[in-house]
This record gives structure tokens, sequence and C-alpha cells, in this order.
């Protein structure tokens, strides 16, 4: 009896160059499953899995009709779904209703947390980090540096707004004021808050933005403020910041998903071997395309996704599958190694991400490298 | 190029009055912003940064401001599509340079010249298959189908260059890396002077060729009045064409000018074409002087207000000034044979 | 349209048919799987939501005569005033036991209409002045306008009213005392109620003395004004009632998808309703349902039965096919769908 995952992601509209490399994944993964002919349960009973991939078009509303569809028409036992957050929100009660598990691959807490109860979502998790955690491990290095003002710039989205709420917890707790804030369009040109930030004298610059954005505005500050610090949060990590800021990426820093530099990681890490395999796989698959952190969440989901089918025995019916799939997310799988780090899920985090799984790195000589605690300066 | 009139009328009165009132608007508007800057702290060299800035973005509207009023004074037609011009120009000059990041000064130019030429060609094509099968069609019509080459446009280019934002050169330094030249405290692109340079010299060409050269006067003559253009052999068909064709280079150049500041993507020419279609609205979609002062404005008012208060309320002044545009001036003469 | 309450009566039974076969399941087979996947519920709700918003906007283009590009800003002005008066009720300081009584979420949504109607009869004063392009252009404004308001949280980000980007979520269902209208299935029935009872009452203004006064203007406003016509009057009216229309649809869209997005209500959507209305036919109220349904249905269909032909373009595919449909119908139907066809008349 065939298992079938339902996938959607944002392969056109704002969300294509996050969501594309996500697809990608989808069908490498498809093409993997139809090679091994599918998985094999604790009864030794083999199980062919079929993923069904859409494109949600970065629309909240395509996201919903799709989701339904996927969850009532095409009976899919796992749902892994949602690129963006605002079309994740508007998945969420569509799966919650239909009582089927769903695995987003965007990044905003309140995917899988209800902000009014601060509870878990019964029903949605996500192996993506949160800016939370990049906050932490930029306050970390910060404070090794002994900076304790910084000017905050963010772009003018959910994701860039998130940046700036988490440093405002994050900063406040690690002592290090905020000196001087302000968000930024992604289309933007100009910047005329760097203007502020070169009158507010902050010896360290922290941008929240994802290329292209991330990157024009590095640039503009790094044109007008030569040797103040920069620093990225984990969304910039990727080979279009230094792409699309050229020279001027150099001596920036921020914390990185441990599969963007996989060659780089010492034999001890327990995510090395993984990482490894996935780069390679996924490199032959598309051709050579880059590797990206998207790409890895993907990876991470669908990987979730399998290892909690092969815990299926057969012949449950679809609503004790997705129920048993559930349980196994919350309870069986983890401590369960995955692109980014190893992720203990549990009933009270459907995420389960330890933001010292982060590696921190820097730009130098046009490529990430790993900088490491002792060459925190 | 307006028809001059006697300022005497009371229809013109009303309007010259209602235009003043607009300028003394926009300048009060720009002095609160000043003040408001004053504020926050910015000095002087601050308030230059922003009018360099802001000019440079202005420079970008008028330009493609000028395609919708080229086109809109010879077919009465609102181009929507001017911004997918925009967009293919530099997208184009990225292909045909073999998405280098550095190249040669010659290569550039060759480059460029192709994809200029490629998107005047867009251009044509848009006119000939959209706009000429429905002839009798009312202007707003018209209008909806250049809203559905945008999105033809739009679309075509995600799937030829997917999502990602392309990189295109400096043109002083034929690498990522631009010069700067820093006046006192005010720091200058070395692109900025480009865009500067090329508004200025298409502006140029534009005013030569509708003065001084036959085509350019029979274009003029099919917007004063079409029939009459007509009568006189005029080929009003070839000239609307022409006209499109003009528009498509100008936006295209536009794109390509601020093309190595802002890192061109698929979806680029929305936001931009829109702006420009507001400094067209500054010249009364007819008035090319109009519509290159009020792009200026346009960028310098946005440029400033955006650093003084929120940016992400930045597109926001450009649509408040359109709307209040449209209120004070609703008595230029639209161009009704289409 | 001389004789509409056949019509009217035909429409209805087809509605309660397909809500029927949804509910009763003949053969096991919900609506999708009996119309072999082209028809789901989803859809067919959707349809309805978009079926009250495109009936004001027939009226105010095709009868009236007056363009409008930011008409999705109204329908997201009532999907976020719904949404934001039941679920941050209490930021506002209002009690909690008045955002959760059941008929609240009612008086929201009937009270966010009139207010959005109003602003629009107010608004549409100042700006149906303007003719043709310049009202497009004018209304495309107020549309980007509204847009970018609900994007950055109305200017105020620690009330946190329209949350940003990501929007509202967690908005609760409708309910009838203790019953919810929930599931799906049931909501369908109230989303098409309110749909038909605005479809009879596009019909009932496009056959009174308003409708005719309204035909009037459209053909010459100048004309009309002579004989009588309080032409701004009658535009302002007919511009409110759009609007008002459209948030009507906004609230039940909210509590229908119990998330609302920015993006939802920008430029680009604008843009599809007025598509959707040309599509349908300007000119007769059905133009509403048949463009919504025709449009819908063949993004639906764009989306997941050519996957299997493009399997790696199929979304990128979309967004051209869009644009060649707006085309093609502006070329070869101007008239719409459910439009009549006259032999010189073209409508927008």
């Amino acid at each position: 009896m065939p298992y079938r995952i339902g996938f959607i992601s944002s392969a056109t509209g704002p969300g294509a160059s996050l969501g594309i490399p996500e697809r990608d994944v989808a069908r490498m993964v498809r093409e993997r499953l139809v090679v091994q002919r599918g998985i094999i349960g604790p009864d030794r009973v083999r199980h062919p899995v079929d993923i069904l991939i859409f494109d949600d078009q970065s629309s909240a509303d395509v996201a919903a009709s799709l989701a339904r569809r996927l969850i009532h028409e095409e009976r899919v036992t796992i749902l892994v779904a949602g690129t963006l957050s605002g079309p994740s929100l508007a998945m969420v009660p569509i799966a919650t209703e239909g009582r089927t598990p769903m695995i987003s691959m965007a990044s905003a807490r309140s995917i899988i947390e209800d902000p009014a109860t601060k509870r878990m979502r019964p029903w949605i998790f996500k192996p993506v980090p949160e800016n939370l955690h990049s906050a932490q491990a930029q306050a970390d290095y910060l404070r090794a540096v002994g900076v304790r003002r910084v000017c905050h710039l963010y772009e003018n989205t959910a994701y860039g707004r998130d940046t700036f709420d988490s440093a405002q917890v994050i900063f406040g707790r690690a002592n290090i004021a905020i000196a001087y804030s302000d968000s930024f369009e992604r289309t933007a040109t100009e910047f005329p808050q760097v203007a502020r930030v070169r009158a507010s004298g902050c010896p360290a610059v922290v941008i929240g933005s994802i290329p292209p954005a991330a990157a024009l505005i590095h640039v503009a500050v790094r044109e007008r403020l030569p040797r103040v610090r920069i620093v990225h949060g984990h969304g910039a990590c990727s080979p279009d910041l230094i792409r699309t800021a050229g020279p001027a990426a150099e001596g920036a820093v921020m914390p990185c998903g441990k599969v963007l530099l996989a060659a780089e990681l010492p034999p001890e890490d327990p995510t090395r071997a993984f990482n490894l395999r996935f780069v390679s796989d996924y490199q032959r698959f598309t051709g050579g395309a880059p590797i990206s952190t998207f790409a890895g969440h993907a990876y991470d989901a669908l990987h979730w996704s399998l290892v909690a089918l092969r815990t299926l025995p057969d012949g449950l019916s679809l609503e004790r599958q997705r129920e048993a799939v559930r349980e196994a997310l919350e309870r069986k799988i983890a401590p369960i190694v995955g692109t980014h780090g190893v992720f203990r899920l549990s009933p009270e985090d459907h995420l389960g991400f330890d933001y010292r799984d982060f590696l921190w790195v820097t730009v130098k000589g046009g490529k990430f490298t790993i900088l490491p605690k002792d060459q925190w300066k | 190029m307006e028809v001059r009139t006697t300022w005497a009328h009371p229809v013109i009165r009303r309007q010259k009055r209602a235009g003043l009132g607009l300028w003394t608007g926009l300048v009060v508007l720009l002095i609160a912003l000043i003040l408001l800057g004053r504020e926050h702290g910015f000095g002087p060299a601050d308030f230059a940064q922003f009018a360099v800035d802001g000019l440079q973005a202005g420079a970008i509207y008028a330009l493609v401001g000028l395609g919708f009023v080229v086109v809109y004074r010879v077919t009465g037609v609102i181009n929507f599509a001017q911004g997918g011009f925009v967009m293919l120009g530099p997208m184009l000059t990225v292909t045909f340079l073999g998405q280098r990041t550095t190249a040669e000064a010659l290569q550039l130019l060759l480059s460029i010249l192709r994809a200029v030429l490629l998107t005047g060609l867009v251009g044509l094509l848009t006119y000939g298959i959209a706009l000429r099968l429905r002839r009798t069609a009312l202007p707003l019509t018209r209008i909806m189908i250049t809203v559905g080459v945008y999105l033809i446009l739009q679309g075509a280019a995600l799937l030829i260059w997917g999502p990602r934002p392309q990189v295109l050169p400096a043109f002083t330094t034929l690498s990522m890396q631009d010069r700067l030249l820093v006046v006192g405290e005010v720091v200058v692109r070395a692109q900025t002077l480009w865009i500067w340079a090329c508004a200025v010299t298409l502006l140029g060409l534009l005013a030569a060729f509708f003065e001084f050269t036959l085509l350019g006067k029979a274009m003029r003559a099919c917007a004063i009045n079409r029939t009459a253009a007509r009568l006189v052999g005029i080929p009003a068909d070839a000239m609307a064409a022409l006209a499109f064709m003009l528009a498509a280079l100008l936006g295209a150049c536009a794109g390509i000018a601020v093309g190595p500041v802002t890192r061109p993507t698929f979806d680029m020419g929305l936001e931009i074409g829109l702006k420009g279609f507001v400094a067209a609205v500054m010249g009364g979609l007819v008035d090319i002087r109009g519509s290159v002062v009020g792009g200026l404005i346009l960028g310098v008012v946005e440029t400033l207000w955006a650093g003084v208060t929120r940016a992400g309320f930045r597109d926001v002044i450009a649509f408040l000034v359109l709307i209040l545009l449209l209120l004070f001036r609703p008595l230029v003469p639209l161009s009704e044979e289409a | 349209m001389e004789r509409p309450l056949p019509a009217l009566a035909v429409f209805t039974l087809l509605v309660l048919l397909a809500g029927g076969l949804e509910v009763v399941r003949p053969f096991g087979r919900s609506l999708a799987g009996l119309t072999g996947g082209l028809l789901t519920l989803d859809t067919l709700i959707r349809t309805g939501l978009l079926t009250i918003v495109l009936v004001g906007l027939n009226l105010l283009m095709g009868y009236a005569g007056q363009v409008s590009l930011g008409q999705a800003a109204f329908y997201g002005m009532g999907a976020f005033w719904s949404a934001i008066l039941t679920v941050r009720g209490p930021v506002l300081g209002l009690s909690p036991s008045l955002v959760q009584a059941w008929w609240w979420p009612w008086l929201v949504m009937l009270l966010g209409a009139a207010l959005v109607g109003t602003f629009a009869y107010g608004v549409g004063w100042v700006i149906l002045r303007l003719r043709g392009h310049y009202l497009a252009m004018a209304t495309l404004g107020l549309g980007i306008t509204v847009y970018i308001l609900l994007r950055e949280n109305l200017g105020l980000p620690h009330l946190n009213l329209t949350g940003g980007f990501d929007g509202v979520f967690g908005i609760p269902r409708l309910r009838l005392g203790p019953y919810p209208v929930w599931p799906a299935e049931r909501y369908y029935f109230l989303v098409w109620l309110v749909a038909l009872l605005v479809i009879a009452l596009g019909l009932r203004v496009v056959d009174s003395r308003v409708g005719r006064a309204l035909r009037a203007i459209h053909g010459a406003e100048g004309a009309a004004e002579s004989v009588g016509i309080p032409a701004a009057a009658y535009k302002a009216q007919i511009f409110g009632l759009s609007a008002a229309l459209a948030a009507l649809g906004g609230s039940l869209y909210a509590h229908f998808q119990a998330a609302v997005v920015p993006a939802t209500f920008g430029f680009v959507p604008s843009l599809e309703l007025v598509v959707m209305a040309s599509v349908g036919g300007l000119r007769s109220i059905w133009g509403a349902p048949v463009g919504a349904l025709t449009v819908l249905v063949l993004g639906d269909f764009v989306r997941t039965w050519m996957r299997g032909l493009l399997p790696t373009m199929a979304g990128e595919v979309e967004g051209i096919l869009f644009g060649f449909l707006l085309i093609l119908v502006l070329l070869f139907w101007p008239s719409g769908i459910a439009g009549r066809r006259r032999a010189a008349e073209v409508v927008l």
C-alpha cells in the first residue's frame, strides 16, 4: 500500500528563490524513492512512497486551496508545505482540522507555536531555525569581541521584522544596546538610513535581511563606513550574498547552517556524513546548483517524513496513519541528524534546534569559511 | 509642445491656478520634510546626500515617464508594458554579456546595444500584435491589453532567467565594485553620473528628434490630431508603432543605466513602471518637460521622505502625490482619438 | 435582463445541487471526485466570495462605466476589519467576553461593510470627478496606499494591528448561537446565500431607476446631466455600494481562510478582479460568477493537471497564461462570456 506525501513550495512569485531549491530537493527524493522502491516498515512490508509536488505561487490563497486538495482529495499522509510564513499560516488551520501532520519549511515561530497559548500546535512541525537562534549566536559573538552598542537595519518584510524583534529580546538580555534601528525596502536602490547609522557612531551594524537586499544594503553601509563591523543573520548565509555584494562582502560575519560548509565540518561533527552525502546527491541531481539552506530545510522535512513513515505498521487506515506519523514525529524519531544540526523533537518542541548548532562564518577571499572562536576579535 | 492659447480663457486660468496650488503644496511638503530632518539631527551634508540619491532615482523615473508620454501623445494609450521594457533592457544585457560580472568596455557596449535594439523590437511587437487588432476598442481596453503584455513579459522573464537577481557590472570600472566620488561629506557613486548623463543625452536626442526631423514632426502631428495627420498622408499606424518602439528604447536605456545599482530581477518592472507613470502624470501625460521635472521632484521627495520617516512608507508618497495631482489637474486635454 | 427570475431560480438550484453533492457524497465521492478533480468545494466557495465582490465591480464598471483598479483594497479592508476586531479586540480595549460572543463577528461584518461603503462614498464624491484614465489611476493610487498601510501595520508597530507582512491569523469561525457554520460544506451555503442575495440585489439595481440613470451616465454623462440626472451623486452611490459589497466579501473571506495577509489585496489582485469581471462580462450581473469561476478553474487546471505535462514549469507558465487570457478575451470577446454581444459595442 503506497504512502503519499504532499509537497507544496513557492516555486514562483516572491518566494521563488527559496522555493525552487526546495522543489528540486523534493524531486530528487522522489526519484530516489522510485529507485529504492519505497521504504520498508517495521514489519518488513515494503511501501512505495509517492511525493506529489505543487507550487503555491507564493500566494496564501493558492496554498490554502492546494492544502485542502491534498488532504481531502489526494489523501496524503503527510503534508510538507510552506516556503513562506504567510502561506504556511494559511495552511495551519487546514492541516489541523484535517488532522494531517504538516512540516513547514518556513521560519516564523507562530507556525508551530500558538502565540495566544504559547503551546505547540499539535499537528505542525518545522526543521527551520529561527531568528531567535540567529540572534543568540550574534549576541555571543558581539559580547566576545566587546561590542556593546549596535545599529540594527532590517528589511521591511515579516522576516526582517522578526530579526529585529528577536534582536531586541536577545540583545536586551545580553546587555547589548540597539542605539539605532530602521527598516529598508527590499527594492530600494538608495539607503538614507546609512546616514543615521553614521550619525549614531555604532561600532557594529547588524543586518536582518536576505539577498539581494542584504547585499545591497551591505554595500551601502560598507561604502560609507569602511571600518564598521557588519553582522548578518543566518538568512543571509548564501552564495547569492557574495555574488551580489561582490568584494564589499569581505569580512562580514554571520551564523550559518552547517549544510553550507559541509566540507569544512570537523570529522567529529555528527552531521558531517549526512551533509556531505546530501550535498553531493543534490549537486549531481541539479547539475551543480549551489547548495542553499532552503534546500537543506526541504531535505530535513522529507527526511523526517520518511523516518516517521518507517515506524508505521502495515494496514493502518489513512486517519490512523496520519495520527501515527504525528506521534512518531513527536516521540519516536528524536534525536535525528539533519542538515542544520541534530534535532531533538518532543511534544513541547516541534523544532528541536539548538542555536549552538550554527556555524559562525566569515567571508574571506570571496568564500564563506568557518571562523573559530579563538579567532574572534 | 503644448498648443498655446490665451491665458485669459477661464478653463486655462483655473488650470493655471490649480497648477500653482500643486507646486506650492510640493514646496511646502519639501520644507516640512527638511524641518523634520533637522529634528532628527540631519545636517546639510545629509540633505545633500539625500538630494543626490533622490536625483538619481528621479532621473530614472523621468526616463521611464518619457516612455509613457511618447506613447500617450501619439496613441492615447497608457502603456503598462513600459515597466516590462525597463526590465528587459538590463536582463538582456546580462545575457548578451554571458552573465559575466567583469567585461571589456567594447563587450559591454555591444551587449547594451543589442539589448536595447531587441527591446525596441519587443515594443514594436507589442503594438503590432496587441493593439492593432482592435481598432474600434475604447482606450481603456487598450490599456488593459498592455497590462496583459506586461504580465506576459514578466512571466517570460521568470521562465527565462529564473527568480534570482542578475548582476550588471558598473560602467566606470567594468566590474562589480563601483568607483565612489567623495565631495565633501557627500558620496556619489560613479554610476549615478552615468545615469544623469544618460538621461540628459536621451532627453536632448528626443527633443531634437521631435523638433528637427521629419519623422519627429510627423509623430507630433499625429499627437495633435490623428485624423488631420492621416489626411495629409502621415501613416498614423506606423507612427504609433514607432512611438511604442521609442518608448521601449527609452525604457531599456533607463533599466540598463540603473541596472548596476539595483541587481535586475524579473519583477523589477512593476514598481519602476508605476513610479515612472506618476512622473509622466506630473506632466499631464503630454508634457515632456513637466514629466522630467516631475520625475526628479518625485525622486527627491521620495528619498527625503524615506530618510526622515519610516522607510516602509516610501511608496505611499508616490501614490499620494499621484492622487493629489489627478485631483488638481483634471482639465489637461486628453487625446480623444485613439 | 427582462426576466431575471427564471435565471436566478435555475442558478440557485445549481448552487444547491453542488453543495448537496458535497454533503451527501454519492458513491462516496466528494464533488471533486465526481467532477474528476475539476471542481472542488474550495473553488466553489472562493467563487462565491468573489461573486460578492464582482457584482459590485460589474455595477461600477459595466453599468456606470467607472473604472476601479483598486477594488482589492476594499476587499482587504473588510477582511482586516473583521480580522482585527475578532482577534486583536482586547488590544483595542474591547472586553474579551464581547469579542467572544457569537454575534460579535456578524455585527463587525455588517459594520465593516457600512463603514467601508461610506468611506468610498465620500472618496467617490471627490475622485469620480475624474474621467477615464485619470479615474483609473486615482483608484490605482488609492488601492496601493491602502495596501501599504495594511502592510506597514498602519504605522503603529507597537499595536501590531494588521500584523505587517504576515498579517493576522487565528480568525475564528462564524457561529450561529452555539452552532459553528463550519466545516467548509456548511460555510459554502452561507457564502452562496449571501452571493445569491447580492446577485438579486444587482439585478434589482440594474432594472431600477438608478440602473437606467447609470447607463445614461455611462453613455454620455453630459447629456444625462442635461436631463436632470445628478451624475455625481449616482456615481458616488454606486462606488460606495461596490466598496461595501467588496468589504462584505472580504469579511466572509477572513472567516473562511482564518488567516489574512496584505499581499492578497495589492495591485495585482485588483487587476485580477478586473480580469475576472471582463472575462465574465461587464454588462451582465451574471458575469460575476461566470468570470470568477472561469478564472479560478483555469488556475486550478494549470496548477494541477498541467503539472503532468510540464512538470518543471507549471507555475511560471500560469503567469504567462494569465496575460494571454486577458489579451485574448479583450480582443475577441470584449463583452465577456456572459455578456450580451452587440455589434459595435465594446464596454470597457
